[in-house]
Formats: structure tokens, C-alpha cells, sequence
């Protein structure tokens, strides 16, 4: 499976990015969170997403998965574009079936986890592979154990979200998301509510899913993720895009101003 | 006092003996308070729904629902139902040819009445239990493309149901003894059948005593009820 | 709408109001007590005391109130030493059964609303007294009680709302408060809206009162959290 997601992701490297936003705003009121952002992400890259609090990082990603809804812009998914119309002076979606479909394509990870209470770890993998795409139970139940194998839960697969610790409801969030075989993952802050001694276990699995090849947007804290395991950089302030590039590039230093006062504030 | 062999005779099945007619009189009070409280879940959902309403209008009218029918006494909406009803029923009746007066059957009256009390209470509880959702895993569902309908039916309906569920075990074993003021209006159930038994031996203590071990070993037998589905509700958030 | 029979039902239902009013308060001052009571007893570490105490609470709060009033207002006439006593000057009357019926069944809710809110109470603040020397009733009297009365306040006031309404079921052994009234009126015209739109409104304000001064009284207790938001 793993080497047929690197041959599709060659293959589409050059053509149709798996993410693309031209444009985009998004305003709360007359708070303007969002001002303008043009972004695209091709299969097989991982891009940090880092910027202070509220200079918009988690609502950029909602908007790619369209829990909020972008102000103006245009959003394209796997080439397609999501179909929006103007409802007064905001936007809205225009065919909910087809949002719902995008939507497993790039799966979320949430900063809560936000497992399902009332089902156990492997009813909540199986939940949108089979009530939402409409795949076979037998073989979405096969591959979620397999997922669950993965992160390293394969001994949890009956237990209820409450009975596991914060690292393991976060692993099983991510293989909730890998069932659906998107093809992106979309994660907003995945360590942050975690002990520090669970950390590692987490970004452990998305280091592994990285070098698979997965495109992985990353919102995060963790410097050290950032600067290792990503492909690209993108640092947002107050709503724009105030410098992207490689890991190396930003890091070393001089390309933004922001950006390196941003990250000595981490060292320091 | 009298001597516990005619006691037996009195509730027993034989002849001269209310046995049968208390027994069927129990399952009148069950079947109405069942019937009652599943209108008031139907009422409580639909009013859940009008208070949780981005728009006032809805708002407002759950709200008057709620307020209104928890502010009066219970017997009064059950007198409401049974004068209304009856002067609607001989409204009907005389436009349609039939002279005289007619009323709702007495049931059907308590039941509606039980129901609207009940529901009151069940908007309430369906309510709060509604606004304890976890946000965040409602965003989840949404995220992974579920539609209104399967967020529904898959993640919030389960939920809502959990954490209402103890409240709806309290508001139940209220409306099961609210059955005994339909006795009021002529339903022969556990109260009025008593009343009827203890007029004809002159044994009230007896009877009435009769009555209160049936209606407390129904709460309590549906109770064990309740919380064993709670148990079983509960699974989950247990650590 | 026919103003003038409204004005009419109004004044004839305004009639029944001290009744209710009296029922209410008498039945809740003495509940009160009794509730103190038994809650005592309940606590109790004797299972003879606690048993039965927990019984009663049990078996008030298990059977309809309606009930509960038969049984005073005709069962008790079967007691032959009831009847030889000075009570059965009290009890043959049907207000006084309402009186009993309704006290004791509001105890039995109260015992529990009290019992609620002295568990409420956050062990480690009893801890801190202790600490500080405090015991027996100086602990409860300063530390225990004020902070029961806080949480139980809220509970404590939909109990005294379902007692106003409680009252109502004493029309069913013939005494005219607002509901008695409002039955008669109603089988006498058969206008129906009028007639429960003015007896639902009566009760509406009065629980609407209710509601009020608890909250007041809340506010009034509650200073020190008011005072930590501004
Ligand atoms: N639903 C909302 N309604 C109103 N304002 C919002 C809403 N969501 C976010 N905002 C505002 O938008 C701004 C950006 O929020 P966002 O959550 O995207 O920031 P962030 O970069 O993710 O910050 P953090 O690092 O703290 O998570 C903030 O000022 C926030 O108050
Ligand atoms: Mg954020």
C-alpha cells in the first residue's frame, strides 16, 4: 500500500497539487483572521505551519477542510474544485455531498483528539470508511486493526477512548484519519495537549508517516519536527503568509526577520 | 382491625375478593404512564429542538412551553385537557348531527396530559444533555464528511441519550405517579380502583396501603430498569 | 375575549389564593423541621435508626402525593386510638390532612435535598476547619452549613415551586383554593380558555414570585462570587 501511495504521489507530483488555495480570507465579524492567502501542497510534502497564537494557523486549517468556511478565496481539492456560493455578503457551501466527499481526503487531526466516547477505538476507525464512504466492513475492519498495528495500539483495539491516556487517544485519532486514505492529513497542534513524557510516542508516528511519503500539514510548537521531518515551512502572521521555504533556509537564518525573532523566542 | 384471613380474602382472586380488578387496574397505570412518557419524549424532543433554535421565534416558543407547563400544577393541565377535549368532542359531534354531550375517553385525556406535562421536563432534559456534547467530536464527524443526517443518528443521538438518560429515569418515575391524579377524571386506574375497593369494604387503610406498595414496587422495579440501561450507557466513560 | 366574565373568574379565583398561600407555607415551615429531623436520623450510624428513617424518605418520595392524602383523609378514621384521641379533632378535618399529607411528604424531598447538600460541601474545606480547631457545631455552624445552604438554595426553591403547585390536590378532598375554584367555575360554564388562562396565570406569578426572592436570596449569598467578576 505504502509503495503504491509513493507511485501516485510521482505521478501527480508535477500535475495536480493535492491542496490548493488562491486567495483566501476568512473574517469573523469584522476581525479579519485570514487576509489573502495563496498556498498549494503537493503530494508527498510536509509543510510546518508555525506562527504565534492567533496569527490564524488553526483556522487556515479548518478552512482546508471546510469547518469554517472561507470569506473569499477558491479551494481546490485533488484538482477539484469545492463549489461555493455567495449567500448575502458570505459564502457557502454549494453541494454539501460533494464537500463531504473532499472532506475524507483531508483527513483532520485534532488538537483534543476528539475521539468518539461511545465507541470503542476500533468502532471509531471504522465509523466514515463504512458509514461515510460506504466501503466493505469486512476489509475497512481488517485494515483498521492494521492501522491500529501501526501506531501501536493493536491491544486497544475494544477499549473506549476515556481508558486510554492522552498519547494513545492521539495515535488512535491518527489512525481514525489514515483509515480513510486521504490524501493529506491535515493535523492542528497534536502534541500540544499532551504530558510532555507523551510527546514523543506521538510525533514518533508522524515522523514514520513522513518518511512514507504521506502529505502531512502540520500546525505546531514542536521546533525540532519542524526544522527535521518537514519539507517546507510556512510561517503565517497575522494572517498572511510572512515567509515560507525549506526548513534549512528559514532556520538558518536572514530570511525573515519575524520569522528568527519567532524562533528565538522558542530557543530562548 | 380486621383478621388477616378476610384480608386475604379482600385481595384475593376468589369471589368478593379486588384481586383481579386492582391487578388489571396496575396495568392501566403502567400503560398510561408508558404511553404518557413516550408522547413526552416525542414533546421533549421537539422542544429540546425549538430552545436549542438559532432563531428567537422557536426559541420562544419552547421557552413558553417549559415555563408555562412547569408553573402550573399538573391537575390543572389534566382538567384543562378534560374539559377542552370534551367541549372540542361535543363541538365536533354537534356540527356533525349528534346531539348532546360527549367526552374524550378518559385514557386518552390522561395520556395526552401526562405526555405534555412529561414532555415539558424531557425538553429540559434532552436540552442540557444536548449542550454537554463534546464540540470537538461533533467537529470530528463533520471533518470526516459525515452529512447532518449521519452526525445525527451516529454520534449526537447516542450521546444526547447518555447523558440525559438520568434525568429521563427521574422524570419517568414522575409521570408514573402522575397516573394516580387521572383518577380525577374518571380513569380507572391503581388509585381510582382503590378508591372504589376501600368506598365498598370501608377497608381505605387497607387498600389505599394496597396502592402505595404497587405504585413504590413499580418505581422501583422500573427503576432497577433505568439504571441498568444506564449501566450499560455508561460503559464507555468509565475509566 | 369577554372582559368582564375574566374580571369575574379573576376576583372569584383571587378568593382561593390565601389558602394556597397557607397550605404552602405551613406545610413547607413544618416539612422543613421534620426534614432536619430525619436527616438527622438518616445520618444516624445505627442501622435501627438509620433504616427506618430511610424508609420513610423512600417511601414518601415512591408514592403519589394524591395517595398519600387518601390515605390521611380516609384511612386514619379507621384507627380506632386515633379517633378516641385529641387529634382526630385535627385530622377529621380535611385541611389538616392536607397539612399532614403535604409536611410530610415535602420532608421527605427536603431530608434529601439537604442530604445532597451537606455531601456537596468539599471535604478539604471541612479539613481546613478542622485544622484551624474547629468541631462539633461551631464547624457546622460556621463552615458546613453556609456552604450546604449555598448549593442546596436552587434545589431547595423548585421544591417549594412543586409544593405550590402541590397544594392543587387539596381541592380533590373538598377544599376551594385556586384549583378547587377553578374546577367549579369550569364545570359550572364550561368556558374553558378563560378559566385555565386565569388560574395559570395566578400560579404562574405566584411561582414567578418564588423564583424571585430565591433569587435575590441567592444574590445575597453569593456576594463573594459577584464580587470576584468585577
Ligand atoms: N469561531 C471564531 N469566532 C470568532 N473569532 C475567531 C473564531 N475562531 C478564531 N477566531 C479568532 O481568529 C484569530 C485566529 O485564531 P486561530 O485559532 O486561527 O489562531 P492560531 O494561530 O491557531 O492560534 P493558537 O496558536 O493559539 O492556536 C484569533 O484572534 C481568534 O480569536
Ligand atoms: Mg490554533
Amino acid at each position: 500500500m505504502t509503495s503504491d501511495l509513493q507511485q501516485a504521489a510521482r505521478a501527480n507530483t508535477a500535475a495536480v497539487p493535492a491542496i490548493s488555495v488562491d486567495g483566501l480570507h476568512k473574517h469573523f465579524g469584522t476581525h479579519e483572521v485570514l487576509k489573502g492567502i495563496d498556498f498549494q501542497a503537493h503530494d508527498g510534502e510536509v509543510v510546518s505551519i508555525l506562527g504565534s497564537s492567533g496569527s490564524g494557523k488553526s483556522t487556515f486549517l479548518r478552512c482546508l477542510n471546510l469547518l469554517e468556511m472561507p470569506s473569499a478565496g477558491r479551494l481546490r481539492i485533488l484538482g477539484e474544485e469545492v463549489g461555493m456560493k455567495k449567500v448575502g455578503s458570505s459564502l457557502v457551501i454549494a453541494d454539501q455531498r460533494q464537500v463531504d466527499r473532499l472532506r475524507t481526503q483531508v483527513a483532520m487531526v485534532f488538537q483534543n483528539f476528539c475521539l468518539w466516547h461511545h465507541m470503542t477505538v476500533l468502532e471509531n476507525l471504522m465509523e466514515a470508511p463504512v458509514h461515510v464512504q460506504r466501503r466493505v466492513r469486512g476489509e475497512v475492519r481488517d485494515e483498521a486493526l492494521a492501522m491500529l498495528e501501526r501506531v501501536g495500539l493493536q491491544d486497544r483495539a475494544g477499549f473506549y477512548p476515556a481508558q486510554l491516556s492522552g498519547g494513545q487517544q492521539q495515535r488512535a485519532a491518527i489512525a481514525r484519519a489514515l483509515v480513510m486514505r486521504p490524501r493529506a492529513l491535515l493535523f492542528d497542534e497534536p502534541t500540544s495537549a499532551l504530558d510532555p513524557e507523551l510527546v514523543g510516542e506521538v510525533l514518533k508516528v508522524m515522523r514514520d508517516l513522513a518518511s512514507e511519503g504521506r502529505t502531512m500539514l502540520v500546525v505546531t510548537h514542536e521546533m525540532g519536527f519542524a526544522r527535521d521531518v518537514s519539507s517546507r515551512i510556512v510561517f503565517l502572521e497575522q494572517g498572511t503568509i510572512a515567509a515560507t521555504g525549506s526548513p534549512r533556509q528559514l532556520f538558518g537564518g536572514g530570511v525573515s526577520e519575524r520569522f528568527d525573532q519567532f524562533v528565538s523566542r522558542f530557543n530562548g | 382491625m380486621m383478621l388477616p384471613l378476610e384480608t386475604l380474602q379482600l385481595l384475593g382472586f376468589g369471589p368478593g375478593g379486588w384481586g383481579l380488578p386492582l391487578l388489571s387496574a396496575a396495568g392501566v397505570t403502567v400503560f398510561a404512564a408508558i404511553l404518557g412518557f413516550g408522547l413526552g419524549s416525542a414533546l421533549g424532543v421537539i422542544g429540546a429542538s425549538l430552545k436549542l433554535s438559532r432563531h428567537i421565534f422557536p426559541r420562544l416558543l419552547g421557552q413558553t412551553y417549559t415555563t408555562v407547563v412547569r408553573g402550573v400544577p399538573e391537575i390543572l393541565i389534566i382538567y384543562l385537557f378534560y374539559f377542552g377535549g370534551s367541549l372540542w368532542l361535543t363541538g365536533i359531534m354537534n356540527i356533525g348531527g349528534f346531539d348532546g354531550f360527549y367526552s374524550l375517553p378518559g385514557l386518552a385525556t390522561g395520556v395526552i396530559a401526562v405526555g405534555v406535562v412529561s414532555g415539558a421536563y424531557q425538553t429540559e432534559a434532552f436540552r442540557s444533555a444536548y449542550l454537554r456534547l463534546d464540540r470537538g467530536q461533533i467537529e470530528a464527524g463533520r471533518s470526516c464528511g459525515m452529512s447532518r443526517g449521519l452526525l445525527l443518528r451516529r454520534i449526537i443521538v447516542p450521546q444526547t441519550l447518555h447523558f440525559a438518560l438520568p434525568a429521563l429515569g427521574n422524570i419517568w418515575q414522575s409521570a408514573l405517579k402522575e397516573t394516580s391524579l387521572l383518577s380525577v377524571i374518571g380513569l380507572t386506574e391503581l388509585l381510582r380502583q382503590t378508591g372504589i375497593a376501600a368506598g365498598s369494604t370501608h377497608q381505605p387503610l387497607l387498600f389505599f396501603s394496597v396502592a402505595a406498595a404497587a405504585f413504590f414496587l413499580i418505581g422501583r422495579i422500573t427503576g432497577r430498569l433505568v439504571r441498568r440501561v444506564e449501566d450499560h450507557m455508561n460503559k464507555p466513560w468509565r475509566r | 375575549m369577554d372582559w368582564l366574565f375574566i374580571q369575574d373568574i379573576f376576583r372569584q379565583m383571587l378568593v382561593g389564593i390565601p389558602l394556597t398561600l397557607e397550605l404552602t407555607v405551613v406545610s413547607l415551615l413544618a416539612g422543613f423541621v421534620l426534614a432536619g429531623l430525619v436527616q438527622a436520623l438518616v445520618s444516624s450510624r445505627h442501622g435501627i435508626i438509620r433504616r427506618p428513617a430511610a424508609a420513610y424518605v423512600e417511601l414518601f418520595r415512591g408514592t403519589p402525593l394524591l395517595l398519600q392524602i387518601f390515605l390521611i383523609y380516609y384511612g386514619l378514621g379507621q384507627i380506632d386510638l386515633l379517633r378516641q384521641s385529641f387529634l382526630w379533632t385535627l385530622l377529621r378535618e380535611p385541611y389538616w390532612c392536607a397539612v399532614l399529607a403535604l409536611t410530610l411528604n415535602t420532608s421527605a424531598y427536603t431530608a434529601e435535598i439537604i442530604r445532597g447538600a451537606v455531601q456537596a460541601v468539599p471535604p478539604g474545606e471541612i479539613e481546613a476547619a478542622r485544622s484551624c480547631g474547629m468541631s462539633g457545631l461551631l464547624l457546622r455552624r460556621r463552615i458546613v452549613w453556609p456552604i450546604a445552604i449555598r448549593h442546596g438554595l436552587p434545589v431547595y426553591s423548585s421544591e417549594v415551586i412543586q409544593m405550590v403547585k402541590a397544594t392543587s390536590l387539596a381541592s380533590i378532598i373538598t377544599l376551594n383554593e385556586i384549583t378547587g375554584i377553578t374546577y367549579r367555575l369550569a364545570s359550572d360554564t364550561y368556558r374553558v380558555i378563560e378559566i385555565f388562562t386565569v388560574a395559570g396565570f395566578i400560579y404562574l406569578s405566584l411561582n414567578f414570585v418564588v423564583s424571585l426572592v430565591f433569587a435575590v436570596v441567592e444574590r445575597f449569598l453569593n456576594g463573594h462570587l459577584a464580587d470576584r467578576r468585577t
